[in-house]
């Protein structure tokens, strides 16, 4: 029972103290996450896609409006941005760039 | 100096032997089990996000095979532009970067009374909530003279790997002056874009290195998905090297005979150098086996959730699921991957589920410097998954070559994205 006991309380203690933050899965990370498909984990894109973890928030989020109202040249993000809106896509935008 | 007695020396040796035996992330004490059946888009990012979400949670991965190679990307290895080793996925980063533990095993069986999974090989894994993510499987028989030996013969490669490989080598084979037919299904089936990007690579192969070939889709439908762009891009790029044949001209295939070689039409038959039937297909046997499927051949599920309506406690997401205006895509079992584990990890903690949000993204090749795409950002409404009204959509018809290059590029940058962020 003893041994038990100190299994569970080192088993804990080791969880407690190994494991990474959790994250909270609220209704902006499961809207934000959504965008990893294409701009990887935590906005850490590969590929030709545009990485956003490392961008200032201001400036990502006046890039998203823009895509909305056209005033950006866009391939595919003017169809996506008008999914969301406005107070959405600042959320998501805090969400990553608050990631380091 | 400080001397370690034997009692406290043995007592350290059985702390430290606790760790070691239950291993840090495998700290399993009183840990709600997960367990994730199939590797593919959906079951992989369901392990990876489920982990992210809540730590402590105690994820297995159950896949028969070794590694997983991805249908999207897959056309590229038929026309040559890319091997089988690019389109391979490892399982590694989930288990050693993420704590998932990774069973390589075939399921058999779901026991949804007793909540345990049994493998093939004797297995048994008890959860508290199971994700079923098998994809899809082939319909077989309901092409008459359609069956696994028949594929074997004339390939679907609608699942990729060792079909991948077999359609390949019959199209570098071939003669110069053969047709290559395209047999595409009804919907629902995974990948409605799929078909015709094939047809279009396959296609840019020919015209460079057999240019007197053809291929010929045999439709059962009389539109599908981007046809408006499909058809845009083959009058420029393919003119005599493709041809579509929908159902009101007679493209519907009504069966084949594999070993004559002959696929048939109700007017027609065709002797091609190389057939690649893509038959109609249901949700992967295993979910059918274990009675997550209805009369469709596909699961009914809970939209903000991804449980099962006739199951408790097994989610299901990907190909297999019925999931309103998501078409059956990587991109949408990535995305059903999250909403499901987020839903999962809140339920556990005795919390409600978060809101319902998920996109489908998916690019086409038409060349390697021809892409196109579809995108649409999903909610729920009136208990149903919709596309949010006004957003998304195909690309623009019309468009310069230039944007058609920016497309193509971005496809790569989108499967290293998403590959990535699935296994990764």
């Amino acid at each position: 029972m003893k041994k038990r006991l100190l299994t569970a309380g080192v088993c804990l203690a080791a969880t407690l103290l190994m494991a990474p933050a959790a994250q909270s899965a609220d209704a902006i990370t499961v809207a934000a996450d959504a965008c990893a498909g294409c701009h990887g984990t935590d906005g850490r894109s590969l590929g030709a896609m545009p990485a956003f973890h490392e961008k200032k928030p201001a400036e990502l989020k006046q890039i998203l409006r823009e895509y909305k109202t056209g005033k950006r040249e866009a391939t595919i993000m003017d169809r996506i941005v008008k999914g969301y809106s406005d107070e959405q896509l600042d959320a998501m935008v805090d969400y990553y760039t608050a990631k380091k | 100096m400080t001397k370690i007695s034997r009692r406290t020396f043995n007592g350290l040796l059985g702390a430290a032997g606790a760790i070691s035996t239950f291993g840090i992330s495998g700290c399993t004490f009183g840990s709600d089990r997960v367990v994730v059946i199939g590797g593919g888009f959906g079951g992989a990012t369901a392990a990876k996000y489920l982990k992210r979400y809540n730590p402590s949670l105690d994820v297995t991965l159950i896949d028969a095979e070794k590694s997983h190679y991805t249908c999207p990307f897959s056309n590229t290895v038929l026309a040559g532009m890319n091997s089988m080793a690019f389109i391979n996925r490892s399982f590694d980063a989930l288990s050693a970067k993420h704590g998932v533990k990774v069973v390589h095993a075939t399921v058999t069986a779901i026991d949804g009374a007793a909540k345990k999974v049994v493998t093939a090989d004797g297995q048994s894994f008890s959860y508290d909530k199971c994700i079923v993510s098998p994809g899809i499987d082939m319909k077989w028989g309901a092409l008459a003279g359609y069956d696994e030996a028949a594929s074997h013969i004339m390939p679907h490669a609608w699942k990729a790997g060792p079909q991948t490989e077999l359609l390949k080598k019959q199209i570098d084979a071939m003669a110069d002056g053969g047709v290559v037919l395209i047999s595409s299904p009804g919907n629902p089936f995974r990948c409605p874009p799929g078909p015709y990007e094939r047809a279009s690579l396959i296609a840019h192969y020919l015209k460079a290195k057999k240019p007197k070939s053809k291929v010929i889709i045999l439709d059962s439908k009389d539109d599908f998905a981007k046809s408006g762009l499909f058809k845009e891009g083959w009058e420029k790029l393919y003119e005599k090297n493709l041809e579509w044949v929908p159902a009101a001209k007679g493209g519907k295939v009504a069966s084949v005979d594999a070993k004559g070689g002959v696929v048939a039409t109700d007017f027609d038959k065709f002797k091609p150098a190389v057939a690649n039937i893509i038959p109609p297909q249901t949700a992967g046997v295993v979910a059918i086996k274990s009675g997550l499927a209805d009369k469709s051949g596909f699961c009914p599920v809970d939209p903000n959730t991804f449980e099962s309506t006739q199951v408790k406690d097994v989610y299901v997401i990907g190909d297999s699921c019925i999931a309103g205006a998501m078409p059956k895509s990587g991109y949408s079992a990535s995305s059903q991957a999250k909403v499901a584990a987020a839903a999962i990890v809140a339920v556990l903690k005795g919390d409600k589920p978060g809101v319902f949000s998920a996109i489908n993204t998916c690019y086409s090749l038409l060349n390697p410097d021809y892409g196109i795409s579809v995108a649409a950002v999903f909610e729920v409404k009136e208990g149903k998954i919709a596309g949010v009204p006004n957003s998304g959509g195909v690309s623009p018809k019309g468009a310069n070559a230039q944007f058609r290059k920016k497309e193509a590029d971005f496809a790569s940058g989108w499967y290293a994205s998403i590959s990535q962020d699935s296994w990764g």
